[in-house]
Formats: C-alpha cells, structure tokens, sequence
C-alpha cells in the first residue's frame, strides 16, 4: 500500500522536488539519466555586466563613423573579425566566441529590462519567474556534486532582485551567494583581499568543536529528526532535514575546498586579474571542475565598486576602457584556464548585461540605455566561434540582418548545455510555465 | 441606501455588546461540521487533537509571533481548567504580542514589495508604526482598510524631508510601494482587499466579469489624480489632483473614467473625492468580497493554505475547497464589525486547528482537506524572536532598528535577511545551505550553547540540586515547549551522564540543547 494514495499532482511534484521521492523518481527517470551520462555533463558561466555594456566600444566597433567614438579596432585570431583595442586578450580567443551583434529587445528601463534578460519573461502580475541560474542548474544537475548547483558571485540585486532569486521553484534553487555585493575593504597601504571577500560564511565548525563533537550532535539531532519526520511528511520538515545533510556534506567535502583560491599559483591569480571579477572567474572555473553546473559573476564596476558600473551614463570612453581591463584579463584567462583542462568543450560562457548604449554620444561623452540593437556573446561549448551572428546598420542605430530576441538567445544557450527549452516547471500560481518564450527558436549557425 | 439598512442593525449589535462566547464556539461547531462532512464524502479521518503543548506552541507561534516561555509551557500543563486553549487565545489576543505579531503579518500582505526589494524597507518603520497604533487602539479591519484607501495626501515635501519623516506613523506607504502608479494602486487594491486580480489578463473566466483593458483602467481610474513629485525613490513626495477622474490608456487616445469592478459608476454630479467613493464601495457588508478576502487571508494565516488558495487568487478556475466556510466566515466577519480577533478566536476554537500534524492515517494525504494541522515554516521574525526566547538572548537598540539594505548590522537583522523568503508558502518553505550553516557553525547559535554566554543554558547547567533529567527536560521546554518522552529522556541521560563526546556532562548538555535549537521541531510550526 502507497502511504500517501491521495496525494495531488501538486504535492507530487513538491514532495519529489524535496527528495522524498528518491527511489520511484529514479526508477522511472532512469533511462533518461543514463542516456544523458554518455555525454559529459555540461556547465554554464554567465557574466552578468551590471548597468548594460556598450557595444560600439566593445564588440561591434563603427571605426568609419562618429558614433564610433575614440577607441580604435584590433583584429583577432579570426579572419574579419574585430574587437576594441581594449580587448587584446580576448581578441586573441576569438575562436571560441560568438559574437551576437543583432540583439534586439524592447526594454529600455534597468529593472525590467534585468528581469527579462535574466528570466526570459516580463514581470507580469503575481507570477515570480525564476532567474536563469536557478532554472538550467535545476536542469543540469545529477546531485553528484557535494557542492550547490548554482553559485552567484557578487550579485548586484538591489535595483530588480526578483531577477536573481529562484522564484517559484523555490529557496532549493536559490544560488548560494558570495561575495555578496559590499565592497571589498582594502587595508591602509594594502591590497584588498579578494579571496576573503569570495569565501562561504559559516563552514567552519565553530570554535572548540571538534569533529568528534560535531558528529555527537549531528548523532543527537538525527534522531530527533527522525522522530519527528516519520510522522510528519511535509515539505518544510523533509527539506530541513536533506538541506542539513548537504550542508554537512558540503562542509566536509573535498570540494569545498574550491573557494580557496589561495591554493592556485601567484602567476595565474594574477593573469585573472586581481579584482573581485577576476577572482570570481577563477571560482567559476575552480567550481566548474568540480561538477558545479551553473556560476554567474557579476561584473559590477573597477576596483570592487558595486554598483551598474556599465551604466555609462556619463565619461563613457574612460569607463569602459578601465572596465574593458577588467573583463579582458577575467574572461580571456578563463577561457583559456578551461580549454587548457578540457573543460571548454562543455561549459558554456555567456556574456551579457540588460542592454546595450546608444551609438550617438551624448554631450557628457556619455552612451544611453539602448535595448533596439546592441551585443551580446556565446562562447564555449556547444557555441560554433570565430564568427559575428547579425549585423547592425553603419551607424549603429539598427538591425540590418537577423534581429535576435531574448527568447532567441536563451533557446540558443538551452541548445549548446543540450537542455529542453520548452520543459516546463509549476509555476506558483498553479499554471505551467517552460523555460523559454515558446515563440523562440534557435538562432541559426551558432550552434556547434 | 439597501446596504447601510443592511448593515446598521450588525454594527449596532458589534458595539453594544461584547463578544458573546457562544458566538465562538457556535461558529467553530459549524465551521468543523463543513469540514467534517466533507471528509466523511473523500472517507478520509481525521487525526487526533494536538496535546497541550503542542497546542499551546502552535498558538503562540501563530498569534504571539513566537514560542513560549518555559515557564508558560509548565503553567499550561499543570492548568486542569477545561477552558484553557480557549483563554490562552484570549490572553494572547490581547497582549503586545500579538500586536507586533500581526503589523507584520498585514505589514507583508499590503506591503508585499518590502520583502522583495531592500530599497522599498525604507517604508517599513512608518507603516509597521501606523499598523501597531491601529492594533493596539483594537480598530476594526474596515476602519483601517478606509483609512489607507483614503488617507489623506498633501505634498510633504524633499526626499530629505521625507526621509526625516519616515518613522512617522502613516499608511502613506501603502501608496508609495507602488510608485504612486494608478496601474499599480489598482491592482493592488483589487488583489489585497478583495483577492482579485484584475492585472491577470488570463482571467477570462472573472467572477466580476471578463476583464478588458478598458475595465482595468477604468477601475485605475479611481487614482488618476495621483502625482508623483520629482526624483526620490520610494520616499518622492506625493500630491494629488483631486478633480482629476480620467486616465489616458497608455498607447491609445482614449480616456476613462472611474468605473467599480461590478460594472457600476459613481453618481454624476457625486463631488467627494474619488478614493473616498471608492472606499464607499468596497468597504460594505454587502460586498462579498471584501469581507471573503480578508477571512480567506486569516484562514491562510492559521492553516498555513487558504480556503481560497493561493489566498489572494479569488478566480473561477481556482475555486474555494470549502466554500460554505467561507461564506459563513465572511458574513460573520462583517455580522461583528469587520473584527479580527474574532475570526482568529473562532479559528483557534476549531476542531480542525486544534489537530495534530502527525500523520496518523493514509487517508490524510491532501492537505485541502484539513484532516491534520500542516506543517509550516516559520517567517524570519519567528525565527528569531524564538530563538531569542529559547535561549534567554536579550535584544538591543540595533536589533530594533532597520537593517541597511546589503549590510547586516545586528544579529535580529542578519537573520531576518539570511531568512527571507518571498517566494513560497509557510507550507512548502524550505531550508537553503547558508541558513542550515549559520544555525549550525554561526556565532548566535555558538554563544546560545556556551557555558559561559549562553543565559539559558548556564541557568539550566548551573542550577544546583536538578538531576540530569530535570536538566534536560528543562531545555525541552525552553526549545521545543514540551517535555522529552520517556525514550528520549532516557536516552539523553545516558549521554549527558556520560558526558558526551567531551567527557564532561555539562558540554553534553550544551550539545544536546545544540541539537534542539536545529532541529526542524523547533525551527518549524506544526
């Protein structure tokens, strides 16, 4: 006899979230799983560029016209292709990027825009969308790791914090933070301690105990567990009790040790860049080799700022130069860290903010928010490089070729990880809702 | 006219006399005979009454805001009275407790965007200071839904003035969360006050009527003379243009002008001010949904799952699991002047809340049926306060301030955002790694099971002439408001007088007080 014969569809899917429901989930899902394993398991980076990076001064240059601004193009590695000449490092991984220069959208407000790159979808009444990290980690997990499934670091959230939470799939796929968005202090004459900064609160025994102490009370709490759990199969008691056991194992893993970045040698952390964005992309890869599926860093401003440094409002060209250093030496040494470990072929990098800036240059050397045609980057895994995807018009103010919306670009991210765009999740208000905007497809080519 | 006749003999009875304890206890009967006969249909059975303690620690939990004292639990216990749950909900009912208990529970339904976004916390101390005046002067849930419905506004200035008036009890909040758009105001009020969601535009199938767009911004139409004034967030000052009734639908030429949600207008020539008539509307006994909503969102409170649920979804394809409850609950409600404590005293009188959570049959698998009470988590404020409680923690100045968005500053505030949680219900809440790691290896809970910081535990370690079992049993009431069962008491005995892992039973003791403040007994409501 089944102990719950009246449980509802909603339950179901609650109480197997939770882990209740182990063993018949895996009965049923067990060809699934061991098709997927044949393939190697594949990761996502995302780097988030808080405030909506410019694209003229980035990625899709107009040297021939005077929206092009003061910065002048570098070739790549790849034929034809040209990126800023602030940009060296990268120009030199062109191979694997995918430069989408024909992104098109409609929001041109922070909050909105954030909420719709960063869920796929509006915020629309009482609906809570969960953030991107929180759905394809959801997807690209086999909870093997000891480690969490998505780890965020330095979120800039104040500004549209839905678009970073789990939403209604709930605080099980919320991104465990670190590094989470104060500034860094730096001591008087000193270098700010990034690593620090970047660590996990609380995973130290607290002092004086032992870990032969530790597993007397963990002894002690599992049995009152256990006393109270078997009567009371409810999702807050079953969660408390396998979150607890994965914090423990997390704690006691070897894995954890990837937020020590102490441990990878000098030269490398610098070639990162010693900057919270630098050193959030060694954790990235650090988390990656240890099986954890998704990582987004935030890139918020230079030296530690935390703000939407992107948002070039105004003195864009010094801005961006200095900010451009910062994501040359983070990103280009992480692409060339994974591929040296193998590791590029199945992680995907994605690099985008809310919106691009205008072409025109305002009267405070300034560029303005501009949803209507601006850049975005795939490379990696799955991602076809060494090409530019769409075209905008000479002076930058349009899409002349292959208008890409956001819907396209996740449906095109879900393709390279191999995960299904159209799965669906219960939605909070009792209504289905799939990963990605069902009218999606594709974008053409960008897949290897 | 109708409406005031219907209403003047309800509130003539709700103000001359008191509540009658049979209301309560006729009410409850009723409500349980609903439920019962719609158990005995699903042959479902339901489980047995809570115990006293577990009673008494759900009731704190719900109307207190957190568990209680030790010294409550031990008087509850001993207490031979037959009338005791009932006057244990009275007592709490009319203590301090449940007044901050409650400004937070209606400061997170009317002010949802002060969970979500840090920025808009600024807005807290004034509201929760405007919800607590109101509680604590016992104002009836129409009176204070008019007052924010109609609050006055008058240009209060900067930014920076506002900001010094910030603490200033005001429901004025309630119009700068939502930006003091009338698209926002519209929904909202039509969501909070009468749990309907107009902004849904899948609601085809609408109770009212189908929604259109012209309907929606008709309705928004109420709030067309609102202004914003300047830059300044959610502090910018607010004025208003009183004559102002119409409202230019966004990306068309056309103008609307105010229209309620059953299709019916003000009366031409009417002169006072828009949201005064449309308060007129609302606030009646004859509007179901006023009175439907607000029983719905108790129900929800007490049940952790709304009659209605979620409890602020009143459309035809998410219809009430009990709808007989919820009228009679509703017409109750407005029958004794729209009193809340009323309907929280008939709730708690209930056989249906006085139920254990155990599960004791196959049969009570869905939690619709309220066979037995559902395991809830706890909010933020919950978690602390009760663990305060437990372990004898007093708090300071900074622990009643306001946390500054992104910097922690005192140990009530680095768990009240360690613990937030906008996203799900009490009864599918769940742990994350960061919070199952502060209760575990974190400083609050270090000093609580030290020997030397820890009040309750040196109490309980240091008090000569206990035994160990008075020890431990002591920590029991402390944690989990209830004493160790006999395995339990037996089992810990052995390990505190052996002394544990340390070889030193006072260290064994900390470690089992350890074990109770993580365990999900304690950190949950059941």
């Amino acid at each position: 006899m089944t102990p719950f014969p009246r449980m509802t569809r909603r339950q179901w899917l609650a109480l197997s979230a939770a882990g209740a429901l182990a063993a018949p989930a895996s009965g049923w899902f067990g060809q699934v799983a061991s098709a997927a394993a044949a393939t190697r398991r594949r990761s996502c980076i995302l780097l988030w560029m808080s405030g909506g990076p410019t694209q003229t001064d980035t990625f899709d240059m107009k040297p021939d016209h005077a929206n092009g601004g003061p910065f002048r193009p570098l070739l790549t590695t790849v034929p034809g292709l040209q990126f800023s000449q602030h940009l060296p490092r990268l120009a030199m991984q062109a191979e694997h990027l995918a430069i989408l220069r024909s992104m098109s959208t409609q929001e041109g407000d922070h909050q909105r825009a954030t909420f719709k790159m960063r869920t796929g979808y509006l915020p629309q009444g009482p609906i809570h969308y969960p953030t991107l990290g929180s759905m394809l980690s959801k997807e690209l997990s086999d909870g093997a790791s000891p480690l969490p499934s998505f780890i965020s670091v330095a979120p800039y959230r104040f500004l549209s914090p839905a678009a970073f939470g789990p939403g209604f799939l709930g605080p099980e796929y919320a991104p465990l933070i670190v590094g989470d968005g104060t500034p860094v202090p730096v001591p008087a004459g000193g270098l700010a301690d990034y690593s620090q900064g970047l660590r996990v609160q609380n995973l130290q025994q607290s002092e004086g105990i032992n870990r032969v102490r530790a597993d007397a009370r963990l002894g002690l709490l599992d049995r009152l567990e256990s006393d109270f759990g078997a009567q009371r199969p409810d999702v807050p008691a079953l969660s408390h009790r396998s979150v607890y056991r994965q914090a423990v194992r997390m704690m006691r893993s070897e894995s954890v040790s990837a937020f020590n970045l102490d441990d990878e040698p000098e030269s490398l952390r610098d070639d990162y860049g010693r900057n919270r964005f630098g050193q959030g992309c060694l954790l990235a890869r650090r988390l990656v080799e240890r099986g954890v599926p998704f990582v987004e860093v935030s890139l918020n401003g230079v030296d530690g700022q935390v703000q939407l440094g992107w948002d070039t409002h105004q003195n864009n060209f010094d801005t961006v130069k200095s900010l451009s250093s910062t994501l040359d030496s983070g990103w280009a040494t992480l692409l060339g860290d994974l591929h040296l470990r193998g590791l590029l072929e199945s992680t995907l990098v994605i690099w985008m903010g809310e919106f691009g800036r205008t072409p025109t240059i305002n009267s405070n050397q300034g560029r303005d928010h501009f949803p209507k045609a601006w850049t975005t980057v795939l490379a990696g895994g799955g991602i076809r490089g060494g090409q530019a995807v769409g075209r905008t018009s000479a002076d930058g103010n349009e899409v002349a070729d292959r208008p890409i919306s956001t819907g396209d670009l996740l449906a095109t991210a879900c393709g390279a990880l191999g995960v299904d765009a159209q799965r669906q999740n219960m939605s909070n208000v009792g209504r289905p809702i799939r990963l990605v905007d069902p009218e999606a497809s594709v974008i053409e080519g960008v897949l290897g | 006219m109708p409406r005031f006749l219907a209403l003047l003999p309800l509130l003539l009875c709700a103000m001359a006399t008191p509540v009658q304890a049979d209301d309560v206890t006729d009410l409850a009967a009723r409500i349980d005979r609903l439920i019962a006969s719609r158990m005995s249909t699903e042959t479902v059975i339901a489980a047995p009454s809570a115990d006293d303690a577990e009673f008494l620690r759900r009731a704190y939990l719900d109307l207190g805001g957190r568990i209680p004292p030790s010294t409550r639990v031990r008087k509850f216990l001993a207490d031979k009275n037959p009338r005791k749950r009932r006057e244990v909900v009275d007592q709490l009912l009319d203590s301090s407790l449940y007044v901050v208990q409650f400004s937070n529970v209606w400061r997170k339904a009317l002010l949802p965007e002060t969970a979500a976004d840090p920025q808009a916390r600024v807005l807290v101390p004034g509201f929760e200071g405007w919800l607590r005046q109101k509680l604590a002067e016992d104002t009836s849930y129409a009176a204070m839904v008019r007052e924010i419905v109609t609050v006055p506004l008058t240009p209060t200035g900067t930014p920076q003035q506002q900001l010094q008036l910030r603490n200033r009890p005001s429901p004025l909040a309630f119009y700068q969360a939502k930006q003091i758009k009338p698209e926002n105001l519209a929904a909202s009020t039509a969501r909070t006050f009468l749990g309907i969601r107009i902004e849904c535009a899948q609601c085809h199938d609408h109770p009212f009527d189908s929604w259109k767009q012209g309907e929606f911004w008709s309705f928004a139409a109420f709030f067309a003379g609102m202004q914003r004034q300047g830059q300044g967030g959610f502090l910018a000052a607010i004025s208003e243009v009183a004559e102002r009734r119409e409202l230019k639908i966004p990306g068309t030429d056309t103008s609307v002008g105010p229209v309620y949600l059953d299709g019916s207008k003000p009366p031409p020539g009417e002169t006072r001010g828009a949201r005064q008539l449309l308060a007129d509307w609302m606030i009646t006994a004859s509007n179901p949904y006023f009175s439907r909503a607000a029983v719905n969102r108790l129900w929800a409170h007490q049940f952790g799952i709304g009659l209605v649920d979620p409890p602020d979804d009143f459309t035809a394809d998410n219809p009430p699991s009990h709808p007989e409850v919820l009228d009679l609950l509703a017409t109750e409600f407005a029958g004794h002047g729209f009193d809340v404590r009323f309907i929280l005293r008939v709730l708690c009188a209930t056989d249906a809340y006085r139920r254990t959570s155990r599960l004791t049959d196959p049969s009570q698998g869905d939690p619709r049926l309220f066979s037995r009470m559902a395991v809830k988590g706890l909010s933020p404020e919950q978690i602390f306060d009760s663990l305060a409680q437990a372990t004898g923690y007093i708090a300071t100045a900074a622990d009643r301030q306001l946390a500054i968005p992104g910097r922690p500053n005192s140990p009530r505030n680095e768990f009240l955002e360690l613990f937030r949680d906008e996203s799900s219900r009490p009864t599918q809440q769940r742990t994350t790694i960061l919070q199952a790691l502060a209760l575990m290896n974190g400083s609050f809970i270090a000093e609580a099971t030290s020997l030397d910081r820890s009040r309750t535990l040196a109490a309980v370690a240091d008090f000569p002439a206990l035994g160990t079992a008075d020890r431990i049993e002591a920590l029991y009431l402390a944690s989990l408001g209830r004493r160790p069962r006999p395995g339990e008491q037996t089992r810990l005995v052995a390990y505190v007088d052996g002394g544990g892992a340390s070889k030193d039973s006072r260290q064994a003791l900390a470690d089992v007080f350890w074990a109770l403040l993580n365990s999900s007994e304690f950190l949950l409501n059941h």
